[in-house]
């Protein structure tokens, strides 16, 4: 279907000393990124910043704008116009930009977020961590949909899934969003630049329908304004042509059931996870994001001292690894879930697991310590 | 709509949805009247709207891009569309309630950053789609679904607002004075500078048969009569005035 | 070098630590080697400390914060003092500024006075340039990073109206450090 292609790296190959914030913003500009909107926000602010100096070496447009909710309405628009276009924020911002997003799902537009969470609800610790917004990420926005969501733990995978995430926004014309949280954020760390970089082009196909597919579960391609295709794009719901359809029933289940379909069928070649000493594991961690960190220590060390524990961490929070959770449930041994939220993986965790599930929740604004893992594992161990 | 304009419209889609003696349909002849007198290539136009049935103008009915968006939002997404690919020609159309009232931090910030783009707000005084609720365009004393006992509140001079957030241009014509309206149209699309037209047009469904209007042509005789241009203004009985729509072409000073 | 060395590198503000901290990360990027950095200064730091924390490994590096302190590098009797009781329980190495800081005794501990700030006024007459005679110095004393990377990270993070003083102070530290390296 589309294409993939191999380009330069935007930087000069070789190891360099970022942020998770700045490894976001070079992520996006190797990924092809030529528009950005946004509003300032603590702790996503730098990624703004390093955006208005880069994308004006590349040419590309840069817009502050009066909010979040113009932020990501613009970005939507600058998407129909055949930019590959990206938005940061946290928490606040992320509460509205919600509708839009919701726009952004239902008009199929590829679009990439990056959300460095704070400690929240509210304005919370605006400076503090926190990785309270992944419920909000997958049902923030009314109604039924679908979309992806990466959880990277360090600064090489703020690159390299801030590149993985314009890659699956064109594949599947759905907006994508990079749960980061603070501590990555912020985290200042080596990482590498190779070479080339992997990328996609938008599929595009003169004539054919822009909001249908054969298959249930298809992805149209995606012309551009600009392009002579008369195209019409509306958040009401419509037909193949993208024609309001407001009182068919049919019409509205055959487009919400392909928007679901388009991600879930596909969840396999989606979903990426990490594992590490799982053979003899007696408990396993679940970890994501900066905890996984944490947890890799901790395991590292519990190890040394001859317990039986393993990782499993979670690139993708969404869609949810259900079938690799069942899988790992059925080993038959314990998980534990540390999280800096209430348990909101937890949750799903406990769903296909079929196993015991131990919480392990902190929601102090602080990073879960690896001697907290430590403690805990020792006891249930 | 008349059969000159049909290339101007989309083929599969043939009927607008707008009620009998709504104003919107009348704006939206004059809108592709002005773009067909200016021989703009609609191929390179892109049309977009909020929510509302003034955004049902353009989308699906033109026959260029069109972006159907959210209530409010429409130049937040024309902003975006326009800086991606500045080869566009971007006009926005959509209602009072859309544009100015959810949408008015959007309206006065693109005009602030004179942003190329045209806005035509279709000015019914009311919001239409959702059954007659009151505006930030109501007149004093209107009533409405939500002000029984008439509108409490002052409404927004829209050209003056505009014009003080940076516009170059601006315009109010009401749609019963088409020939004027329709300059302003070409005149505003002319320009590489954010331009506002406001266009009074009439909703007889919601505003006119809670206001003493209760056939479209009293409604359209109504507003014939209130229009007044700036120079029928000078002069007149403050009371008088008060009743009137100063209408004409306001320029940045 | 054993695998993983935790740096803390602590003054009070305006003494450049920040800048050292980062110096020695870039240059220990340069070695090859996987680093990871966090600092506090101004406002987040209590009391006007400066704090850079540097994590130097041979491998990728698994949690990035730190854990316990292996190397401390005080440039303050304040900063030092409050730092001792994060310092690791084996093989941990303090290095002082030896104008600025009077060490107390520490059982098990190697520290090692460098006359930073004395010899940056003397033979520089430039007071400003002893975070990195301090830099060099550790560098030599620790193996944490080699002196041609760190001459390199400068040429990239300094500005360039202090990288001539800069180059000097970290000739006269490296000198030090072994001359220190012998006794
Ligand atoms: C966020 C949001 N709030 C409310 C609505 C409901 N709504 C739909 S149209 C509309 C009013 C439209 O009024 P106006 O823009 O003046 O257009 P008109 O119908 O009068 O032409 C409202 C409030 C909505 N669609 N979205
Ligand atoms: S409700 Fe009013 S604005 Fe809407 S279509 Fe009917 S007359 Fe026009
Ligand atoms: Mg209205």
């Amino acid at each position: 279907m589309n294409d993939t292609m191999e380009v330069q790296s935007a930087l000069a190959p070789g190891s360099y000393f970022f942020t998770g914030n700045e490894a976001a913003a070079e992520g996006a500009i190797a990924a092809g990124c030529r528009y950005y909107a946004g509003y300032p926000i603590t702790p996503s602010s730098e990624i703004m910043e390093r955006m208005a100096q880069r994308l004006k070496e590349v040419d590309g447009v840069f817009m502050q704008m009066e909010d979040e909710i113009a932020s990501i309405c613009s970005v939507v628009g600058a998407s129909w116009s055949g930019s590959k276009a990206m938005t940061a924020t946290s928490g606040p911002g992320f509460s509205l930009m919600q509708e839009a997003l919701g726009y952004g799902v239902f008009t199929e537009t590829p679009l990439v977020l990056v959300d460095i969470q704070r400690a929240g609800p509210c304005t919370g610790q605006a400076t503090k961590v926190g990785s309270g917004d992944l419920m909000q990420a997958k049902w923030g926005s009314h109604g039924d949909y679908q979309i992806i969501a990466l959880s990277p733990w360090s600064v090489q995978e703020m690159y390299d899934q801030t590149i993985e995430a314009f890659n699956l926004s064109e594949q599947y014309r759905v907006p994508v969003f990079v749960m980061a949280d603070e501590a990555v954020g912020h985290l200042r760390e080596r990482m590498d630049i190779s070479p080339l970089v992997q990328t996609r082009n938008r599929y595009k196909k003169s004539g054919a329908a822009p909001f249908g597919t054969e298959e249930n579960d298809g992805v149209p391609p995606m012309p551009s304004f600009g392009e002579g295709e008369s195209i019409t794009v509306t958040g009401s719901t419509h037909n193949e042509f993208g024609v309001r359809k407001t009182d068919d029933p049919a019409v509205h289940e055959r487009l919400v059931g392909r928007i679901n379909n388009k991600i879930l069928n596909h969840r396999e070649n989606i979903i990426q996870s990490e594992a590490y000493s799982l053979d003899d594991a007696e408990v396993i961690v679940v970890a994501y994001g900066f905890t996984a960190r944490s947890a890799f220590f901790a395991v590292d060390q519990l190890r040394k001292s001859g317990k039986k524990v393993g990782l499993l961490r979670l690139k993708t929070i969404w869609p949810f690894a259900d079938g690799l959770i069942n899988r790992i449930g059925k080993l038959g041994k314990k998980l534990f879930v540390p999280e800096m939220n209430s348990g909101q993986v937890y949750g799903e965790i406990r769903k296909y697991a079929g196993c015991e599930v131990i919480p392990y929740h902190q929601t102090n604004g602080r990073i879960i310590h690896p001697k907290d893992i430590i403690a805990h594992i020792e006891r249930i161990i | 709509m008349a059969r000159d304009l049909d290339a101007y419209l989309r083929q599969e889609v043939k009927s607008t949805p707008f009620c009998p003696g709504c104003g919107h349909g009348i704006l939206m002849n004059i809108i592709l009247r002005a773009i067909a007198d200016m021989e703009l290539d609609m191929k390179n136009i892109l049309f977009v709207s909020g929510i509302g049935c003034a955004a049902w103008i353009p989308s699906p009915h033109f026959n260029g891009d069109t972006l159907h968006t959210l209530h409010g939002r429409a130049i937040a997404f024309a902003t975006g569309a326009k800086m991606a690919n500045p080869k566009l020609k971007v006009i926005v159309i959509s209602g009072d309630g859309d544009l100015t009232s959810i949408g008015g931090n959007h309206l006065i910030h693109a005009a602030r950053r004179n942003t190329n783009l045209t806005v035509i707000c279709a000015n019914n005084m009311i919001y239409g789609m959702t059954g007659g609720q009151v505006a930030s365009t109501s007149p004093l004393g209107t009533i409405t679904a939500t002000t029984g006992e008439g509108n409490p509140y002052r409404p927004f001079d829209l050209c003056r607002l505009v014009l003080g957030a940076g516009a170059e241009y601006a315009a109010r014509f009401s749609v019963t004075q088409p020939l004027v309206l329709m300059a302003a149209i070409k005149k505003a699309l002319g320009m590489e500078d954010f331009t506002f037209i406001e266009a009074l047009s009439p909703c007889p469904t919601q505003f006119g048969r809670r206001n003493k209007a209760d056939s479209s042509v009293q409604m359209l005789k109504a507003l014939m009569q209130d229009c007044i241009t700036r120079e029928q203004a000078k002069g007149m009985d403050k009371d008088l005035l008060k009743t009137k729509i100063i209408t004409g072409e306001f320029h940045h000073e | 070098m054993s695998n993983v060395k935790q740096v803390r590198l602590i003054g009070f503000g305006g003494q450049g630590v920040v800048l050292a901290g980062t110096i020695l990360a870039h240059s220990a990027i340069k070695d090859g080697r996987w680093v990871a950095g966090s600092s506090a200064y101004g406002a987040q730091a209590r009391g006007g400390t400066a704090r850079y924390d540097v994590i130097v490994a041979e491998d990728p590096i698994k949690f990035p914060h730190m854990i316990s302190t292996d190397i401390l590098i005080a440039f303050s009797q304040k900063a030092y003092e409050e730092s001792l009781g994060q310092l690791s329980k084996e093989k941990a190495l303090v290095i002082y500024d030896d104008l600025l800081v009077k060490p107390g005794t520490l059982p098990g501990v190697i520290q090692t006075g460098v006359p930073a700030t004395d010899r940056a006024i003397k033979d520089l007459n430039n007071k400003q340039a002893a975070n990195m005679v301090m830099l060099a110095a550790a560098a030599v004393l620790t193996g944490l990073t080699s002196q041609a990377s760190l001459v390199r990270a400068l040429e990239e993070n300094s500005a360039p109206r202090f990288l001539e003083i800069n180059r000097k102070a970290l000739a006269l530290g490296q000198d030090i450090g072994l001359n220190l390296k012998k006794i």
